[in-house]
């Protein structure tokens, strides 16, 4: 894509200097020392000559090569070649090499006298001082970039959601439901089959997975596969759908997309006091059939909503689930304050808007008609936002937890000091000890780690030039993007009430473009794979355009008239036949079809789905017997080889839960640590955890194979596999066989898998045969 | 020496298909003709599959040696006379600002107690900390102008591994292995060796492949012999008898798969590779195989060197099989277990210098004359320097604004400095050069174009330089 690459080459410099690049300040080199008498300044020397021959084309009303050269803070930040001068270093200052070089001014514009040209190299070389302390912000940084084209707002989805019905077809018999005659019609058009229906053993496999993340029960496979209603199949939706291990499997699809995670990242990777709580509303929210508006407006302004609502407190913890560093020492609380900030900001266009917001952070989007200024905007929502730690335990247990912990601490200190004198092996005993001492920290006391309202702290939002918390533009309030509303929308008062509950009633208007085609999206990505939109996350006009726009439009409104219930857009597409074909397809790569749509967009067949790496173990530990379908509570820490836990920071943070049992949890309750995943998960492309994860990645790699070969789990759970088939089949190695493959991929084996398998159970161990089982293609993949 | 891709692809897969042929024990199952076929698709299919490079490369592997904790530009590669003048004085203003972690405003200059000394043909000045690696001096390139944007050691970190001062972006050796693929039919692609001592700051998402697919992340050694996680067969389980699982799970599986389904063959194939790992493997983590003379090279067997030592050598017998990308940390655990000398640089420096310069030297002399440093870039360096004002009275603070950094080998030419800091060391002057431009020139080496290197994420299409770095063209 040449042509995009260049845009993209101009199009993050400044990303670089959010980023924290170092802007040289104040310096002079050793070879160039200037005389202090000779103080030129900014204001006085520099700005009245760059003022009569710069500032057209590098001022108020153009950037040229990004740059503005109205402030000395802003020639320091510069432009896409960047920063225009280095104090202290005229040789090394871009101004100085252009005018030197001729190039600058443009030769058609008046040119610098020998004289301006010497004052702006001896004011760098004696290091571009300014007249006071500060320099005044710029008034006038948002003038011309506040204008969205009306062309921009034709972008598909900023239009409000179509009312579209659904098409006629010519086979109306295969509509099941009307996502099928928006897929028929598109298929027909280019005159092209969808594929057969799935046999039964194939469609409960992939409504177990798909609705619960669990595989059927041999007893649910044959019920379906011998019930004669004609409904068969949407009892077994119906049943599904109900079930609570439809909250536990389709709330990690949400937890990824919030890059859920109970530890703050970064050096300490601080764990959050409970924040498995926000899982678990997750969980319970789907499970209930939560109006996806208000699922919407609890996390965003859950504070503000139910004040004492633990539910909205729970669902309010969605702002604290970014990474966050903590530093000891000098840097600034500003600049984290506006870490923190951007955080949260970007997880809001991505997660809800589908848009890639946070690209506007430091300059306006250079892809999409979303200004600096819009950025700036939807951060002001929540510039009164802090961190809150609601306690749930009494104030007795809260204190003697304080008390305990305090002197933990006091302890640590001594023996810190102690260490600092020691030497050789005492110094070794000493930080042994100091290491156990860190093992003696009570557990946190119940806590919400959420967040409230502090007006009276609000952080001022400014425009930041860069993105740079030091450089600040004009003052901006609380506004929903530009291209989605009225350019005459006010942005609200810095003292309104409810900041966050006016974002939420924005999000989730009925008419809102955005929420509910993306919430559509996601929903049908997880059940096909891909979205309708490929790119989830970005809805954008740089983004992938739907693959039926029409369709996303009904689901769409279908969604809002069912007053936002998840359930009832889930029940419009497993019910279809598009759903329930056969993701066996004859065609091969080199035939005409699979070359017009190689990624099967227009839906001819079904696509066989890698289990992801939750599913996998999740199956391994139903499969085997060993599952623990406890619901709710503490995440739940699995033993994981010391090496790994020595690659903590602080090892003392990986408390192994006392209850063995618990280790058998399904792995949605297993603890969410950014600094420390679990292999398994890792080798089945979990999420890095710590930014948004619109879709998973599937790879094929051989750590997995290795995982799955010789990993403790995988033989723990083979060794229980076979315990479980001995005790069932009463050492009848024909009956284990056949219940082996029943149970792992919901079929009875062939007669070759019979020969080979009994083959090799003649000689083998059976724990070999039942590692092989769950090793096999079939378990992994769902058809 | 030039290498293209296409020789090595073509000498690579040639030695692919003997290994294939030698491992066919596993599985010469089915039908000969059906298997090596979908042997050979699968392999295509295969994420780590041999890629075609942008341009010609220079260097096939790398070697990092991670100085974690930062390392004094002071006390090593870069001489300040100055510096020693002004000791416990103000730093003068015309040096400018500078914003640490923890030395607040009115600190005073630290001059060093190191002596340097020229060496080699070119003359570099090189300080006593360093006896063996300043005989190797004219094969290094002195980058004395480093600098980076952070002065705390995660985000410092995660800016030298990945560009991006945040979690979450893939290293540059996941970014190597994504951009070329693997060479190796036996070994993970990319190695990190951490230091047993313990932890670093910014953890294991440093190392990590980020949102780049799973094939694409590290594989982190544990300190022993049996260093990769799941190689060991269970306790009570014996080769043989995995070998006969093994051919039992490609049976079963062969029952089931349809001719052609290339991501079910990798999936296969990937189950031999996992198997010659598990069996080739350790011979090549079994450091016997080497003489007590190239033992005593990297000064295995003896105090302080033994750790790093091995660890370095292990390093040589990875990049010589193949392994793409090789981070070999020193420094772990708490603060003056790293490089991070905050209380006594001397003190510090001496220790930490003592247990790495003999192994590097090592290193470097043992590739050179195997004809690996050719075809291998060799990296020095830590997340940033450290300040030019003492801490603490005899430490030194963090510092992000000059610092040195060395590379050596995969076609870079050595014997040469390259840019400056000012005259106390604070600040880079002269040809300043970012981690962007590490990596840049690293990409370089390797053939690889850092505008084409990318991968889209979040609506934008991201590279390890982030926009652009600048290649260090006078040492390539």
């Amino acid at each position: 894509m040449p042509p995009r690459a260049a845009t993209l080459k101009t199009f993050c410099f400044a990303c670089i200097l959010a980023a924290g690049f170092a802007v040289p300040a104040g310096t002079t080199s050793g070879q160039d020392v200037v005389e202090l008498q000779d103080r030129l300044t900014f204001e006085e020397d520099v700005a009245p000559i760059l003022k009569s021959h710069c500032f057209r084309c590098h001022g108020a009303t153009k950037r040229e090569a990004g740059l503005d050269l109205r402030r000395r803070f802003t020639l320091m930040t510069g432009g896409d070649s960047g920063p225009t001068i280095s104090p202290g270093m005229p040789q090394k200052s871009l101004l100085v090499e252009l005018i030197n070089d001729g190039l600058m001014p443009p030769e058609e514009e008046p040119q610098l006298s020998q004289e301006q040209a010497d004052v702006l190299r001896r004011w760098i070389a004696s290091g571009a001082a300014i007249a006071g302390k500060d320099e005044p912000p710029l008034a006038t940084d948002d003038n011309i970039a506040d204008l969205v084209s009306d062309e921009a707002r034709q972008h598909w989805a900023f239009q409000p959601v179509q009312d579209v019905s659904p098409p006629t077809v010519e086979n109306e018999s295969w509509v099941r439901t009307p996502v099928d005659a928006f897929v028929l019609a598109e298929l027909q058009q280019r005159q092209w089959q969808p594929a057969p229906v799935a046999p039964r053993t194939t469609l409960i496999r992939r409504l177990y997975f798909d609705l619960t993340g669990l595989p059927p029960a041999p007893e649910d496979v044959a019920a379906f596969v011998n019930d004669k209603s004609v409904n068969a199949y949407e009892k077994v939706v119906d049943h599904l759908l109900a079930s609570r291990h439809y909250g536990e499997r389709w709330a990690q699809h949400w937890l990824d997309v919030v890059r859920f995670a109970e530890t703050e990242g970064f050096e300490y990777d601080r764990h959050l006091p409970d924040a498995w709580r926000f899982r678990d509303y997750v969980i319970d929210s789907l499970n209930n059939d939560k109006p996806f508006n208000r699922f919407v407006s609890e996390q965003i302004a859950g504070d503000e909503i139910q004040p004492d609502g633990e539910q909205c407190q729970s669902a309010a913890i969605f702002h604290r689930l970014g990474a966050v560093r903590r530093n000891a020492g000098n840097p600034d609380i500003a600049l984290s304050r506006n870490e923190v900030l951007t955080e949260r900001t970007n997880i809001i266009g991505e997660a809800f808007l589908g848009l890639t917001v946070g690209c506007a952070r430091c300059h306006n989007h250079k892809l999409e008609p979303i200004t600096q200024k819009d950025y700036y905007r939807l951060q002001a929502y929540l510039a009164s936002t802090s961190e809150y730690d609601i306690p749930l335990a009494s104030p007795e247990d809260h204190e003697a937890w304080e008390k305990r912990t305090a002197e933990i601490k006091a302890d640590m200190k001594k023996l810190k000091a102690k260490i600092v004198e020691a030497t050789g092996d005492q110094a070794a005993q000493l930080q042994h000890e100091l290491k156990q001492l860190s093992y003696d920290f009570p557990p946190h006391p119940a806590t919400i780690p959420s967040i409230r309202n502090d007006f009276e702290n609000r952080t001022a939002i400014h425009v930041l030039r860069r993105g740079v918390w030091e450089h600040k533009g004009v003052a901006v309030g609380a506004r929903p993007l530009s291209v989605l509303v009225s350019m005459s929308e006010p942005e609200l008062p810095a003292d309104v009430t409810s900041p966050k509950t006016r974002l939420a009633q924005w999000l989730t208007s009925d008419r809102h473009p955005l929420t509910a085609r993306v919430i559509v999206n996601r929903i049908w990505q997880n059940h096909f794979g891909t979205g309708l939109v490929k790119t989830a996350n970005d809805f954008g006009t740089h983004g992938d355009r739907p693959s039926h726009p029409a369709l996303l439009d009904w689901l769409a409104s279908s969604l809002v008239k069912n007053n936002w219930r998840l359930k009832s857009v889930h029940r419009l597409i497993v019910l279809s036949n598009t759903y329930r074909q056969s993701s066996q397809t004859s065609d091969s790569p080199e035939t005409e079809v699979s070359a017009a749509d190689p990624e099967n967009r227009f839906l001819r067949h079904f696509h066989r789905r890698r289990l992801s790496g939750e599913e996998v173990r999740d199956a391994m530990l139903a499969v085997s017997g060993r599952i623990n379908l406890k619901a709710h509570g503490p995440s739940v820490m699995t033993p994981v080889d010391p090496e790994l836990i020595g690659l903590l920071y602080n090892p003392s943070q990986w408390r192994v839960t006392s209850d063995t049992r618990e280790h058998d949890r399904r792995s949605i309750y297993l603890i969410a640590k950014r600094n420390l995943r679990l292999p398994f998960m890792e080798a089945f492309d979990a999420p890095a955890l710590q930014t948004s994860c619109p879709r998973r990645g599937v790879s094929t790699h051989a750590p997995q194979a290795l995982e799955l070969l010789n990993g403790r789990f995988a033989n723990d759970m083979a060794a229980a596999f076979a315990d479980r088939l001995t005790h069932e089949c009463d050492g009848d190695t024909v009956q284990i066989v056949e219940r082996a493959y029943h149970l792992a991929v919901g079929r009875a084996p062939t007669s070759r898998e019979r020969d080979l398998s009994l083959d090799f159970l003649n000689e083998q161990p059976l724990a070999e045969f039942t590692l092989a089982v769950l090793n096999l293609n079939e378990f992994i993949y769902v058809p | 020496m030039t290498r293209t891709r296409i020789e090595n692809s073509v000498q690579r897969s040639g030695r692919r298909k003997i290994l294939r042929d030698v491992v066919s024990g596993v599985g010469s199952l089915a039908s000969a003709s059906l298997l090596s076929a979908g042997a050979i698709r699968a392999d295509r299919a295969s994420p780590l599959h041999p890629k075609v490079i942008h341009q010609p490369a220079r260097a096939r592997s790398v070697i990092f040696l991670f100085m974690a904790g930062g390392p004094s530009q002071l006390e090593t590669f870069d001489p300040k006379p100055l510096l020693n003048e002004l000791h416990g004085q103000p730093r003068p203003s015309q040096f400018g600002e500078a914003k640490y972690q923890f030395v607040q405003s009115d600190a005073k200059l630290l001059g060093t107690k190191r002596r340097f000394r020229k060496h080699g043909q070119s003359g570099i000045e090189v300080s006593d900390l360093f006896p063996h690696m300043s005989t190797c001096i004219d094969d290094f390139a002195v980058i004395r102008s480093c600098h980076g944007d952070q002065v705390v050691h995660s985000a410092a970190q995660y800016e030298l591994f990945s560009g991006r001062t945040v979690p979450g972006f893939p290293s540059m050796g996941s970014w190597a292995l994504f951009g070329l693929g693997s060479e190796s039919d036996s070994l993970p692609a990319y190695v990190v060796l951490p230091d047993p001592l313990g932890a670093l700051e910014a953890g294991q998402p440093m190392y990590m492949n980020g949102f780049l697919p799973a094939a694409y992340q590290p594989t982190m050694f544990r300190p022993g012999d049996r260093p990769v996680l799941n190689l060991k067969l269970p306790t009570g389980v014996d080769l043989q008898q995995r070998q006969r699982t093994l051919k039992l799970i490609r049976k079963l599986n062969e029952a089931t798969l349809r001719p052609g389904d290339e991501e079910l063959e990798a999936r296969l194939s990937s189950y031999d590779l996992a198997f010659r790992m598990q069996t080739r493997a350790p011979d090549v983590f079994d450091l016997a195989h080497e003489s007590k003379e190239t033992l005593n090279l990297y000064g295995v067997g003896q105090k302080p060197t033994d750790d790093y030592g091995r660890r370095c050598l292990l390093a040589r017998r990875l990049v010589e099989n193949g392994v793409r990308f090789v981070c070999v940390v020193s420094g772990g655990g708490s603060g003056n277990m790293q490089w991070d000398a905050h209380k006594d640089i001397e003190e510090n420096h001496l220790r930490k210098a003592s247990e790495t310069d003999q192994p590097v030297a090592g290193l470097l002399k043992d590739l050179k004359r195997r004809g690996l440093l050719d075809e291998t870039l060799v990296l020095w360096g830590g997340e940033f320097g450290r300040s030019p004002e003492a801490q603490g009275g005899t430490g030194r603070d963090h510092h992000n604004l000059g610092f040195t950094m060395l590379m050596a080998g995969g076609g870079v030419k050595g014997g040469q400095i390259v840019g400056a800091t000012d005259e106390i060391g604070l600040r880079a002057v002269e040809s300043p050069h970012h981690f962007r431009d590490v990596h840049a020139t690293m990409l370089h080496q390797l053939g690889l174009d850092q505008h084409k290197l990318t991968y889209p994420h979040l609506g934008r299409d991201e590279r390890l330089t982030f926009l652009e770095g600048n290649v260090i063209d006078e040492i390539i």
